[in-house]
């Protein structure tokens, strides 16, 4: 057991000579890899602070019945009832918004605050919200529902408001497609970096691997410097990439913050959570350590 | 052949197969040729008995096939046809795993030192140690003692850049022997060597064939060969071989 710590702790003092041996060299290295590693980073840290403002909407389609000004007041609760009666199974729930409880939530905005108290009266109607249930088909119904509520006597207007929001959750699942592609492609690119790279580096010390394999080291002895310096160019490439997407938010969010600020609300980027980087930057490791071995092997046959 | 013979040979299990084979056989060559590729045979049926201690060479012209017939012996190929016995193991049968462990109990000195010349002279000498793991107080102690066998005692920060060709050889001598092997086989050691520095290298082998090293040396050098030569193997161009006492 000794003797096999022994010669791990040179395959690791000797991976990491080998990788200070040619400072500049194992630089760029390691920049293309995180500069590459950081673009899945920086796409996952859009994609994890973007799920919190869309869960916050509802994503199931919400439609808004405004009566006409003149209804009477017990319209709203007539025509919340008939909906009820008329779609039960689609309907998850039906709330009736009074037109003096739509001025007073209103009121309680301060940038509307000023502008209602100009106004002599409420001029908001009464609204009737209802909420559909989730299922195949969603947009579909809720556009033939809109259509057929528009119809009916006192309503003035039907408002969709939850289309965008579908949009938006079609748009993400793109995203996460996308992301899962592109992490597939930086993980090719690793690949074939850590490659290249242990490839010449296998070359530069083919004296010593020869040396080592007249003196009878085994293959193993061989390969494990090899595998060390992969997984220590996965691991500081990694670190490298989580500090590179960490400074390149900062601009993002700075933009990011004033477009926001036009839309009333506040979005921030972040780095996704320690846990899900500490994995990535394990695959990443285990992925540098395969191709170092799958390099070292072709490239030093004895 | 019972002359050498370890006193405690008699009196293991195996009886008279176990002398015969494990302990009077160091090395043993059965119809054994090479050839690479498709090409000719460079080594033809070639037969013999290498017994533990004895201090041989291998001579012959250039291209003849001396360095292959080193090379079966240290493990470093495997022969085309026949069986190549080397210190209790059959080295054509031996899957490719094991013959790194082989090389251990083989020191091989080839005519280029192969020595690293981004280390100093006790790092070179510390690779074989470092191979098997061993721990690096002892490893320490050993590569001392090998560079103080061979002569290079206070060289030992050098780098072999620094040293001359005859200080070179014997450093790769000393990374040879400081895993202790049963059998040293160098490649023409003196080659690029003057008289002086070649006698000296030849001296430090016969000190290590004098505690038991099987040491087989490949050479042309005639002089040195009448000097030292107790058996000779020899192979001729036309690829015929002879075992001779002495000078072939």
């Amino acid at each position: 057991m000794r003797r096999w710590l022994r010669q791990h702790r040179y395959a690791a003092v000797a991976a990491v000579r080998r990788l200070l041996a040619h400072p500049f060299s194992s630089m760029a290295n390691l920049l293309v890899i995180a500069l590459t590693l950081a673009i899945p980073i920086i796409a996952a840290s859009i994609l994890v602070s973007a799920q919190p403002v869309v869960r916050q909407i509802s994503v199931s389609p919400e439609i808004t019945l405004f009566l006409t000004p003149a209804a009477a007041p017990d319209t709203a609760k007539a025509i919340a009832d008939r909906v009820r009666g008329a779609h039960q199974p689609e309907i998850r729930s039906v709330r009736v918004v009074p037109r003096a409880q739509a001025l007073a939530q209103l009121k309680a905005d301060p940038t509307w605050a000023d502008a209602l108290a100009a106004l002599p009266g409420n001029p908001l109607p009464d609204a009737v919200v209802v909420t559909l249930e989730n299922g195949p088909g969603l947009a579909k119904l809720a556009d033939t529902l809109a259509h057929q509520w528009k119809q009916w006597d006192h309503v003035d207007r039907v408002q969709l408001d939850s289309a965008w929001v579908q949009r938006l959750e079609a748009i993400l699942r793109f995203l996460r497609i996308g992301l899962g592609l592109l992490a597939l492609g930086v993980a090719l690119v690793v690949l074939a970096t850590v490659f290249n790279t242990v490839r010449m580096q296998a070359l530069m010390q083919r004296e010593e691997i020869g040396v080592a394999r007249l003196v009878g080291a085994t293959e193993s002895f061989v390969r494990r410097p090899f595998l060390y310096l992969g997984a220590l160019t996965g691991i500081v490439a990694s670190l490298l990439a989580i500090v590179i997407s960490a400074i390149a938010l900062y601009p993002l969010n700075a933009s990011l913050a004033r477009l926001a600020q036009s839309y009333g609300t506040r979005v921030t980027l972040h780095l996704p959570d320690g846990l899900s980087l500490a994995l990535a930057t394990a695959v990443v490791a285990i992925l540098a350590a395969l191709s170092a071995r799958w390099s070292v092997t072709r490239n030093t046959r004895f | 052949m019972a002359a050498n013979l370890p006193d405690n040979a008699g009196s293991h299990p195996g009886g008279y197969y176990w002398r015969y084979h494990f302990i009077v056989t160091m090395i043993e060559f059965q119809h054994v040729f090479k050839s690479y590729g498709r090409g000719r045979n460079i080594l033809a049926d070639i037969n013999f008995c290498i017994e533990p201690g004895e201090f041989i060479f291998v001579s012959g012209p250039s291209g003849a096939g001396k360095s292959t017939l080193l090379k079966l012996i240290g493990g470093l190929e495997p022969p085309s046809r026949g069986s190549v016995h080397v210190n209790n193991h059959r080295i054509d049968k031996m899957p490719g795993r094991a013959r790194p462990y082989l090389r251990r109990a083989v020191g091989v000195i080839l005519q280029d030192t192969h020595l690293l010349y981004d280390r100093n002279a006790i790092e070179n000498i510390l690779l074989p140690l470092t191979v098997v793991g061993l721990e690096s107080g002892q490893a320490a102690t050993r590569a001392r003692a090998a560079i103080e066998k061979v002569g290079l005692s206070g060289k030992e920060m050098l780098n072999p850049v620094e040293m001359s060709g005859g200080e070179q050889q014997r450093l790769a001598i000393a990374r040879a022997i400081v895993n202790r092997p049963a059998i040293l086989i160098a490649d023409e050691p003196t080659a690029s060597l003057d008289q002086d520095s070649a006698r000296r290298i030849m001296d430090v082998f016969r000190d290590f064939n004098r505690v038991g090293v099987t040491t087989l040396i490949a050479s042309h050098d005639v002089r040195l060969m009448a000097l030292y030569a107790t058996r000779t193997l020899h192979i001729d161009h036309s690829g015929r071989f002879s075992d001779a006492k002495g000078v072939a």
